[in-house]
């Protein structure tokens, strides 16, 4: 961990306009998180935890307030460079996995990569990241319906990791897998951050929130805690 | 992976996974294609099948009485049974026939004076009715080829053409009852008959001359029973040369026509031209009748790419968030309804390929011109209509996949 700040968050809000009313879903915001740190986000349902995670991925923009990625203004970038900072920077791991139904689970680390590179990868990167992750080869042709939630998941960190990214975000990764394979993938998570990745995790569970080094605790779109 | 683009790979398994949906939409487009392909393709060989048969004749320049208005042609007042054409007061008189003649034997020029009806004939009871051409039967073999027989000798004896003779099952040595059996006015011709003595071999459609249903006699035979000595009803001129074509009918025209307008004079080259352009005009039409068609298949396309968009907006979100621009979500669509439209193209190339043959053989009688590149270019043509009636169809939907937002997305069910 270095006392450089990759994501810096300052006075940030977030205010969904619905035609009944206006939501402040992230209220006035500031925060930083070092390189090399892993924070765990916590907080009741519609504490502005999900919210505050989807503007650090980049997936949406606050309303007011400014929010720097890798020392990028993101209020300052149009759709596409928002969209290639969250390839090249950011990998995502979602509870629900999120893989392509349409692509093998070979086809699905390799995605992003083709995204980046523009061409099919030679070097059999996503091959050796699928097993790193603990997939054999008999598995890699498989469709991601054909293989057990835990093993997605896997592919699913596989993928956010093939563009080698400096922030790896994590909603809930734990939130569809029995305890046993939790913890295997808790401990995979935690081995990233200790290569020097820096991991924001959202989770409402404790026993989770505890891999993490520092845990901020959320309350109607404030840090609390 | 398809050409190393992943976009495209995803449209194929998408396809591939709606395979009967997919199918059915491209149907649409196979039925578009057929329609205008089809119809393009009997279009152009009924203009190229028109044309070769007109542009045999394309040297010819055809002299007739203007009955649209100005003066007549020559002087009116047919004696006796009067010239045969339909308007008894319009022929061609000798004095035009002399200017004609000084202007055109100017070169290698033939003149032909013609005599031209129609009238009742008879052969063993079989009645109808035959165009009746009188000739200077020395210049017929300057015109027309005898295929069976000879030339007439004695006063009696005429050529007949090819489909006459098939209809009537005429031969050589048959004889014709022609004109009528009772004569009730000045119109009716006393009946007469007269023999065969040749068969002329088959002529096809001709703007100057068609004998293939017709009887060819002499003049001298042909004045003697229906009258009207000096009255021609058309003057043809076949050209030496097709390049002077112009100059002659601008000679001709200032000769005959300089006082008001008593001729009309055209070519058949002209004549091909606006045959060519109505029978154009006529497949364009058709054509466009079977592009309501391929309408209908854009909005069935159209529907089937909302309903991909709908299914696949938890896909989409996917993509976006792991990194894919707007853009080539649109492209993914867009290949998508291209992909239906190239498989609806393809299949309705083929089946335009064996439709426009049946279709042309069954219209046209002939399939002679079908493999020539102004037919078979239809076929690309159709092909290209649908593939881009397709991209068309799918440019909403993807432009509405691309907008999506990624949050929103994501949480679709």
């Amino acid at each position: 961990m270095t006392d450089k700040p990759v994501i810096k968050l300052e006075n940030v809000t977030k205010v969904y306009s619905l035609p009944t009313d206006d939501v402040i879903a992230l209220d006035n915001i500031n925060l930083d998180i070092m390189k090399g740190e892993f924070v765990a986000i916590m907080g009741t349902s519609g504490s502005g935890k999900s919210t505050l995670l989807n503007q650090i991925g980049c997936l949406d923009v606050p309303t007011s307030g400014n929010l720097y990625i890798d020392g990028r203004n993101v209020r300052d970038l149009n759709d596409n460079e928002l969209t290639d900072l969250r390839r090249d920077k950011i990998g995502y791991i979602f509870q629900n996995f999120n893989l392509i139904p349409l692509l093998d689970l070979s086809e699905n680390v390799e995605y992003p990569m083709l995204l980046k590179n523009k061409k099919r990868d030679e070097t059999g990167y996503p091959k050796k990241l699928l097993e790193m992750v603990g997939l054999d080869e008999t598995r890699i042709r498989h469709r991601p319906n054909e293989i057990s939630g835990g093993q997605r998941q896997r592919v699913a960190i596989a993928r956010a990791l093939v563009n080698d990214p400096t922030i790896l975000l994590c909603d809930e990764p734990t939130g569809n897998l029995d305890s046993k394979t939790s913890a295997q993938i808790m401990d995979m998570i935690s081995g990233l951050n200790r290569e020097g990745r820096t991991v924001v995790m959202v989770t409402h569970e404790p026993f989770i929130a505890k891999y993490a080094e520092r845990t901020i605790v959320m309350e109607d779109g404030r840090i609390v805690s | 992976m398809i050409f190393g683009d992943i976009f495209l790979e995803l449209s194929i398994r998408n396809v591939r996974l709606n395979f009967l949906r997919s199918l059915l939409a491209a149907i649409g487009i196979v039925i578009g294609v057929v329609a205008i392909t089809s119809i393009g393709i009997m279009g152009a060989n009924m203009t190229l099948s028109v044309t070769a048969e007109l542009s045999e004749s394309g040297n010819v320049i055809m002299i007739t009485p203007d009955s649209s208005g100005g003066g007549g042609g020559g002087f009116p007042g047919g004696m006796g049974g009067g010239s045969s054409s339909d308007d008894e007061d319009e022929y061609i008189d000798k004095t035009q026939l002399r200017k004609i003649k000084q202007i055109a034997t100017s070169g290698d020029n033939l003149v032909v004076p013609l005599y031209t009806t129609s009238e009742n004939i008879d052969v063993s009871g079989q009645e109808g009715r035959a165009t009746i051409y009188g000739i200077d039967i020395n210049l017929v073999p300057d015109l027309v080829e005898v295929e069976e027989g000879s030339m007439p000798l004695s006063t009696a004896g005429v050529l007949v053409g090819s489909t006459l003779a098939e209809r009537y099952d005429l031969k050589v040595g048959s004889r014709i009852q022609v004109g009528d059996e009772e004569v009730e006015d000045d119109d009716d011709i006393p009946q007469f008959t007269v023999r065969v003595t040749g068969i002329l071999e088959e002529k096809g459609m001709s703007s100057d001359l068609n004998t293939d249903s017709a009887i060819v006699m002499d003049e001298s035979l042909y004045t003697g029973h229906f009258g009207g000595e000096y009255e021609y009803d058309q003057v043809n001129i076949i050209a030496g040369d097709i390049n002077d074509i112009k100059q002659l009918e601008e000679d001709l025209d200032y000769a005959l026509n300089y006082r008001e307008d008593e001729v009309l004079i055209q070519d058949s080259g002209s004549m091909l031209e606006r045959i060519s352009e109505t029978l154009g005009t006529m497949t364009s039409f058709m054509s466009a009748i079977g592009a309501i068609s391929l309408l209908v298949a854009a909005v069935s396309i159209f529907n089937v790419m909302m309903m991909s968009v709908t299914e696949r907006v938890k896909e989409i979100g996917i993509l976006r968030s792991i990194g894919t621009r707007r853009s080539e979500v649109r492209k993914m669509f867009l290949y998508e309804s291209m992909l239906l439209g190239v498989i609806g193209a393809g299949i309705g190339a083929v089946a335009s390929f064996i439709g426009g043959y049946i279709l042309t053989y069954g219209m046209i009688g002939t399939t002679e011109y079908f493999f020539m590149p102004e037919s078979l270019v239809y076929i690309p043509m159709g092909m290209f209509t649908g593939i881009v009636i397709c991209i068309l169809s799918g440019v909403y939907p993807a432009y509405r996949a691309s907008c999506l937002d990624p949050i929103e997305a994501l949480r679709a069910e």
